[in-house]
């Protein structure tokens, strides 16, 4: 296999090559003038380290995949183009309102509380370019209100003299009858065909999210929208990168529902984390491939904590409605959630409890954490592993940032000395105890909230601090097992060499199951078969456009059911694709109920109140040659290696040690695989700190993997 | 008299009471609401289990991480109730789960939803504990779970269910877990859970003292089916009991995994812990407040039955580290009307004030509010007796809100250290429809829509109000997505969001508006609404630092047409927003009418179209200082119309480009300024002619009138009461009083009586 992914993170873009049997990562600053050059000097590092040249290399490989926050960061800086929006006359307010909620969306708890300081976040569609449209569609499709088609001219050439850049259409049920969304899009390319000179991008609601709730549709259509003409662009001027290198294959681009697909056949919008998404995506392969049965994925870097789940059995994870930057959109996008918890992340003093409180607010990257040296003032979670003895400061970061132990210490002292009155190491190890206390909660709700245990769980740990503060969140886990995977410096990226073409399409209905004013149960068997066949065929359709032959495509379908009137909708995954009896039926019932069980708890299904199927959704993909991972399980006890003589020894405090314990300190270069190291130990590497408390052991294994094994009591 | 026998004496009488004080104990005729536990809203003593674990574990960490996994685990209910409701108060966030002491307080809940709900169930737990622990006919036990509703003992009113379950360990008490939801429907007069129409507790549905449902963790059948029989909606009645209690045995869980790590000693001393430190930092944050007292009162505009004014009135005096809200010279209850709240709801009212729109920061407990302290008089519509309907509580608690938030404005404004901003009242009152019948799919259903969440926000000191963007009881709460709701109920909003223009609250900077919404029945036969609010001829909220109330907002209607012809044959006709329907009236043919808001459930024809607006949030500061660049951006996204920037805000720009002059906008502020000089009076010849001795003779009038609390008006000057001295006050019916208008008419026409 040969292979090329990439990462363009907002740092860094990092680059994963497979040549045949050699994994090569390389790492360069991403480039935002031109995200080729990054790209570009980050495959040459790997071409060096091949002795191969750029153009071979790209002439040679089967793809080249791209993850990337592009959009994400556009996002976040404002950067997108005037929208004009058309919805249903009436509904004109919709956006805007955004559910009352809108609010509150992304931020942390006390952003959501305080009523008097809410704001809604700057709009992407100003109020005066939404214009309402005369028609009207029911809940099943019926036309109420026939669309004016005159009143559709005089709006658009409206928003168009406001000057509109792109066209964005959401109108009332459009998914169960998109004549409307059509008709407008028909008559607008008719008054303005693409052929002209500064053409605008028509988004339909019901092409970019299939299933019902205004809000949530338009928003999807409006952040398509708004990141269209930019992805295109840079996604454009680096395929075209690749073409000058003489790479001639159809460039890949990573999807945050967990699959990829050629540039032409993706939307702005499911690019969004596809970099978090490609991380999660190579821990479910890296936990099929090792047999490491549930995984929790963890990603700590500088200003935040991303969480994936990965369980046995193939259940995937998604957010049906995830909030993307301070959005609500409706597209399903593999479940991650983020905290506000890095090394960045600001201890303050908690004067109500008399105690510390770390985050949400993070000093970033630019102050930085006061030991940068950069004008940062204020404590950071890095400066208390720096005052702990975790960080060498002459070689933080492979030694591209120095650090000054001093600033930390001023830091903490200001901070928290004085009102707790502690020492400036003990102030220290509660922030670690804090920032870890709120890690593990956090991984604590994700997964209880879905009906796991975290003890069943391997923690895999990447990410720049990820491994440094593993052993801290698992012990209040009650985790025993921590992985830093490997390769983990571009785990992302792997991911992304990962992936399977796949492509989601999905339809809101209304299918009741069981009736239970009627006391039926379903029957119309053609029905459902039918909406199942046109989401597997849609599926089809678009991998065979990109080239990929029938006999190729595999389809997974999933159902999202719900008891009663629920608002949940619980996905079972349905190992069949036609209904044709009533034992069909109740195999589709029992199969909700035990997911539902499972996710609320046994017994609290609830099917006395009736059951409906309000989504169908159908994956279509292509399963592709896969990243090998050599057996990296930690050896048994009596086949262990001693570790070699350490560089040097630190004096480091730990969370319920007393005193500082002379910690011996490993270059990770220095370990070959088989190596076990009681805890307290550190090994350092260029780009993180594994950091084994006491009570912990640590295990290399094959391809630079890290095992942290909690110790028997 | 000896002493011996002086002491003799005191025994016998000691004796004697302690006698009689069992007999009438043992002879006890109903469990009434416990005024012990109804009026104290303080932290229970301190247990010997809490100073032994307090004096154990003093460790501010070890209580801060315990706190943090108890507030995850109220989290985590929090969400499953979310999910796994059925009622739409559930879906779209009027909900709360909440952890109480052994004591029954309310320690933490979970950082989203309804906070007065967990502000209110801590007097249900407690009433389980004084009465029904020691009971050998009920008991309280590992696996049991409790249900209640009526308001009385100590809730908002009684369309919110609460399932509140015991945590044990090792045989011993610990905690409560308790998960409350506006559940809708509860079997009264009218279908919606908040009967308008009720004249007596008898008619407002379900009363629910607290009392077992669950035994061994599962759902008695036996109850269930009593309780599903005696609501309109047996299938929300069940779904949700399970879901309350599936969450809280899920927070059970979650407490019981701390059990084992730490002990019981250890979760005792970080529940009470943190109630004291919270209890302490407010007291320390109201000693920063200046010494003052504040006057001000909100008026209620209808009982929802009749036009009348009902005044709430309120002086908040702060001294010290104390902070009093006194009540007195608000309204009497009204004996057969439902607008009336226990003292209780009142509390939680404010409460939800401190926590929401004061002091933010602070963790959602009971100790937020238990410093404070609360004066009213008896029977009065603020602090009702057990006899008088409640149903519609919501009209008194949400004015009491508005009045509370009014008077701390002014407290906030001095005050040094702020933790949000400074803001002018929020909109109060739930615009939104109720509605009930028989659904496109053959259920009986009766809820309301979530646009109740959809209140504007008041003004800020320093930026305008945010549109439509919670209730003043919660947070991150939803209005909702039609298309959702459609696929359920057999109407349509045929206008379901967008700004009502010329209805905000001006202001240097103006309130966040509210928005219209335009109903109709579609696939049913069977289907009505009601409406529930005060606001429609006086504004229920008032302006700060001269900035103006809201507008008023009335229910808008048009019968004998059907709106579905006419979108399908002449869609030219209707028009998307209530003031050119009501303005041109397009329909022929078709009756047009407006009423007050508190319309009792009636029943709709297909295509009757009923139409509402949410309100606007107040105004702060003077509208003539307002930014004319704001003014304009306003006209730009249609909330104002441009007479209405000349008129009132006076600002001059071009018709066409909107630019705005500059100069001639200082000329008309200037020329306003000095009329408003022309037109003011000095203020004592301005009270000579603005203050009236005596309520007015022609409108219904309910409170004190001036300075004087001690005389309460009910119904106009002819009736005045002692405060002290609660009399009933009986309403006739609306239909009585119009069949007597109307039978007066016919003996003027004809001369005879019928």
């Amino acid at each position: 296999m040969r292979r090329v992914s990439v990462d363009i993170g907002g740092t860094f873009t990092d680059c994963f090559v497979v040549w045949d049997d050699k994994y090569i990562e390389a790492k360069a600053l991403t480039t935002h003038q031109n995200l080729a050059l990054g790209f570009n000097e980050a495959l040459g590092k790997a071409c060096s380290e091949l002795h191969i040249d750029l153009e071979e290399i790209l002439s040679g490989v089967d793809s080249v995949r791209y993850a990337t926050t592009l959009g994400t960061n556009a996002l976040i800086e404002h950067r997108g183009p005037r929208i004009g929006m058309l919805v249903t006359a009436g509904f004109e307010s919709t956006v805007p309102l955004s559910r009352g909620r809108g609010y509150g969306e992304g931020l942390d708890d006390l952003g959501k509380a305080d009523l008097p300081g809410a704001n809604r976040p700057d709009p992407l569609v100003l109020p005066h370019m939404i214009a309402g449209i005369r028609e009207r569609l029911d809940a099943v499709g019926d036309v109420v209100m026939a669309l004016d088609e005159d009143d559709v001219r005089i709006q658009i050439r409206k928003l168009v003299d406001k000057g509109a850049q792109a066209l964005v259409v959401a109108l009332v049920n459009s998914v169960v009858n998109p004549m409307h969304e059509q008709r407008i899009e028909e008559i607008f390319l008719k008054e303005y065909p693409p052929q002209l000179l500064g053409a605008i991008p028509v988004i339909l609601s019901h092409q970019v999210a299939g299933r019902k709730g205004e809000y949530v549709r338009a928003t999807s259509a409006i952040v398509d929208g708004y990141l269209h003409s930019t992805m295109y662009h840079a996604l454009s001027s680096l395929e075209q990168n690749l073409r000058a290198h003489h790479y001639e294959k159809p460039m890949l681009v990573i999807h945050n529902s967990g699959g990829m697909a050629q540039l032409n056949s993706t939307d702005a919008l499911q690019t969004i984390h596809s970099g978090p998404v490609s991380g999660i995506s190579a821990s479910e392969h890296l936990a099929r491939e090792c047999d490491l049965g549930n995984v929790i994925a963890t990603d700590m870097g500088g200003t935040s904590y991303d969480i994936g789940i990965v369980v046995e059995g193939g259940i995937k994870h998604y957010d049906f409605n995830p909030v993307i930057d301070r959005w609500l959109v409706s597209v399903p996008m593999v479940h991650l959630v983020t905290l506000g918890a890095g090394g960045g992340s600001i201890a303050t003093y908690d004067r109500m409890y008399n105690t510390v409180k770390v985050g949400p607010q993070s000093a970033g990257s630019d102050p930085g954490p006061a030991c940068y040296d950069r004008g940062g003032l204020q404590a950071t979670v890095t400066d208390a592993d720096l005052v702990l003895g975790y960080l060498d400061p002459k070689n933080y970061a492979g030694g591209s940032i120095p650090l000054n132990p001093r600033r930390s210490t001023r830091a903490i002292e200001d901070a928290l000395c004085d009102q707790l009155d502690l020492t400036v190491t003990d102030a220290a190890l509660l922030i670690r105890e804090k920032v870890d206390d709120n890690m593990a909660n956090g991984l604590f709700t994700e997964l209880r909230a879905r009906g796991y245990d975290p003890k069943e769980f391997t923690m895999l740990a990447y990410g720049g601090n990820g491994p440094l503060h593993a052993c801290g969140i698992a012990r209040n886990l009650g985790i025993n097992k921590i992985l830093a995977p490997p390769m983990s410096s571009v785990f992302s990226a792997v991911g992304a060499g990962n992936m399977h073409q796949l492509h989601i399409h999905e339809k809101s209905l209304f299918m009741v199951l069981y009736d239970s004013n009627t006391r039926k149960i379903f029957d119309d068997y053609s029905r459902f078969n039918a909406i199942v066949s046109e989401l597997r065929e849609a599926g089809t359709q678009d991998l065979l456009r990109q080239g990929v032959s029938r006999g190729e495509i595999r389809h997974s379908l999933e159902l999202d059911m719900r008891y009663g009137n629920q608002l949940v909708q619980t996905t079972a995954v349905i190992d069949f694709h036609e209904v044709h009896s009533a034992s069909d039926v109740m195999k589709i019932i029992a199969q909700f109920s035990n997911d539902y069980g499972k996710r609320f708890g046994e017994g609290s299904q609830a099917p006395e109140a009736g059951i409906r199927i309000n989504t169908i959704r159908v994956a279509a993909y292509v399963q592709l040659q896969t990243v090998k991972f050599d057996q990296i399980k930690p050896r048994a006890v009596g086949e262990r290696l001693q570790p070699p003589a350490p560089s040097s020894h630190r004096k480091c405090s730990f969370v319920g040690q007393s005193g500082a314990l002379e910690t011996p300190v490993w270059l990770k270069s220095a370990i070959e695989p088989g190596v076990e190291i009681k805890g307290p130990a550190i090994v350092s590497s260029e780009v993180t700190t594994y950091l084994v408390d006491p009570g912990w052991t640590l295990v290399s294994a094959a391809q630079g993997a890290i095992w942290f094994l909690r110790d028997a009591t | 008299m000896t002493a011996s026998t002086t002491e003799t004496e005191a025994q016998r009488i000691a004796a004697d009471q302690a006698l009689v004080a069992k007999f009438l104990k043992d002879t006890t005729l109903f469990l009434a609401p416990d005024p012990e536990i109804m009026n104290e809203h303080d932290l229970a003593p301190r247990t010997a289990e809490e100073e032994d674990a307090l004096a154990r574990f003093s460790d501010p960490h070890t209580i801060s991480r315990i706190r943090d996994r108890v507030q995850a685990g109220a989290n985590e209910g929090f969400e499953m109730v979310e999910q796994m409701g059925a009622a739409p108060g559930a879906k779209w966030g009027d909900l709360i789960t909440g952890i109480y002491t052994a004591s029954g307080d309310l320690a933490l809940c979970s950082a989203g939803g309804v906070l007065i709900f967990s502000a209110l169930v801590h007097h249900p737990i407690k009433f389980i504990i004084k009465n029904w622990i020691n009971d050998p006919t009920v008991g309280v036990r590992d696996g049991d779970g409790f249900i209640h509703n009526d308001s009385r003992y100590g809730n908002i009113h009684n369309t919110d269910q609460s399932m509140i379950v015991p945590v044990f360990w090792e045989g011993k008490l610990v905690c409560w877990v308790a998960s409350t939801v506006h559940e809708g429907e509860n079997g009264a007069i009218e279908p919606g859970g908040m009967p308008s129409m009720a004249e007596s507790s008898f008619d407002e549905g379900l009363k629910m003292s607290p009392f077992r449902v669950v035994e061994n963790f599962e759902i008695k059948k036996d109850i269930l089916t009593f309780l599903q029989n005696s609501v309109r909606e047996p299938k929300l009645q069940y779904e949700d009991m399970k879901v309350k209690l599936f969450a809280c045995l899920r927070i059970k869980q979650r407490i019981e995994e701390i059990l084992v790590s730490d002990g019981p000693m250890a979760l005792t001393a970080s529940l009470r812990g943190t109630l004291e430190n919270v209890r302490k930092e407010v007291k320390r944050r109201l000693t920063e407040w200046p010494d003052m007292s504040v006057r001000t009162y909100m008026i209620q505009d209808s009982t929802l039955r009749e036009n009348c004014l009902i005044k709430i009135n309120l002086k908040v005096t702060k001294t010290g580290d104390r902070l009093i809200f006194d009540f007195r010279g608000s309204s009497p209850e009204f004996t057969n009307r439902a607008n009336n709240t226990v003292l209780a709801g009142t509390k939680g009212m404010i409460s939800q004030l401190f926590l929401c729109f004061i002091w933010p920061d602070l963790p959602r407990n009971q100790a937020c509010f238990a410093p404070m302290e609360v004066i009213t008089d008896p029977c009065s519509t603020v602090a009702a007796s057990y006899a008088a309907p409640n149903s519609q509580s919501l009209m008194s608690i949400f004015t009491v809100f508005s009045a509370s938030q009014h008077a701390l404005g002014k407290f906030l404004y001095s005050c040094p250290e702020k933790y949000t901003k400074v803001i002018a009242p929020w909109f109060n009152m739930i615009n939104t429809f109720i509605w009930g019948g028989l659904s496109q799919h053959g259920e009986t259903l009766g809820n309301l829509c979530a646009d109740l969440n959809g209140m504007g926000g008041g003004a800020r000191s320093e930026s305008d109000g945010q549109h439509g963007l919670s209730p003043i009881f919660a947070t991150m709460s939803d209005i909702g997505e039609q298309e959702l709701n459609e696929e359920e109920v057999p109407f349509l909003q045929l206008v379901s969001k967008k700004l009502t223009r010329d209805t905000q609250a001006p202001g240097k900077y103006r309130g966040g508006m509210g928005y219209q919404m335009m109903v109709a029945t579609k696939d049913s036969d069977q289907w009505g609404f009601m409406t529930t609010t005060v606001g429609a001829k006086v504004p229920p909220i008032q302006g700060l630092f001269g900035g103006y109330a809201c507008g008023t907002y009335p229910l808008s209607k048009v019968r004998n047409v059907d709106v579905y012809n006419v979108m399908r044959d002449n869609p030219e006709q209707f028009r998307h927003s209530i003031e050119e329907i009501m303005n041109n009236q397009p329909f022929p043919g078709a009756k047009y009418t407006t009423h007050h808001m508190g319309m009792g459930f009636e029943l709709s024809k297909r295509g009757e179209l009923y139409m509402i607006s949410q309100g606007s949030g107040a105004g702060y500061g003077d509208l003539l200082e307002r930014d004319p660049a704001l003014v304009i951006s306003d006209i730009e996204e249609d909330l104002i119309s441009k007479p209405v920037a000349r008129r009132l805000y006076k600002v001059a720009f071009d018709e066409d480009t909107l630019a705005i002059d500059v100069e001639g906008t200082k000329a008309l502020r200037q020329a306003e300024r000095e009329d408003r000089k022309k037109r003011g009076k000095p203020f004592k010849e301005f009270v000579k002619t603005w203050s009236k001795p005596l309520p007015p003779a022609n409108l219904p009038f309910y409170g004190c009138w001036g300075d004087d609390v001690s005389v309460l008006y009910a119904g106009g000057p002819h009736d005045r009461r002692d405060a002290n001295k609660p009399k009933p006050i009986f309403m006739r019916h609306p239909k009585d009083v119009k069949i007597e208008q109307l039978e007066a008419k016919l003996l003027a026409l004809t001369g005879k009586t019928y």
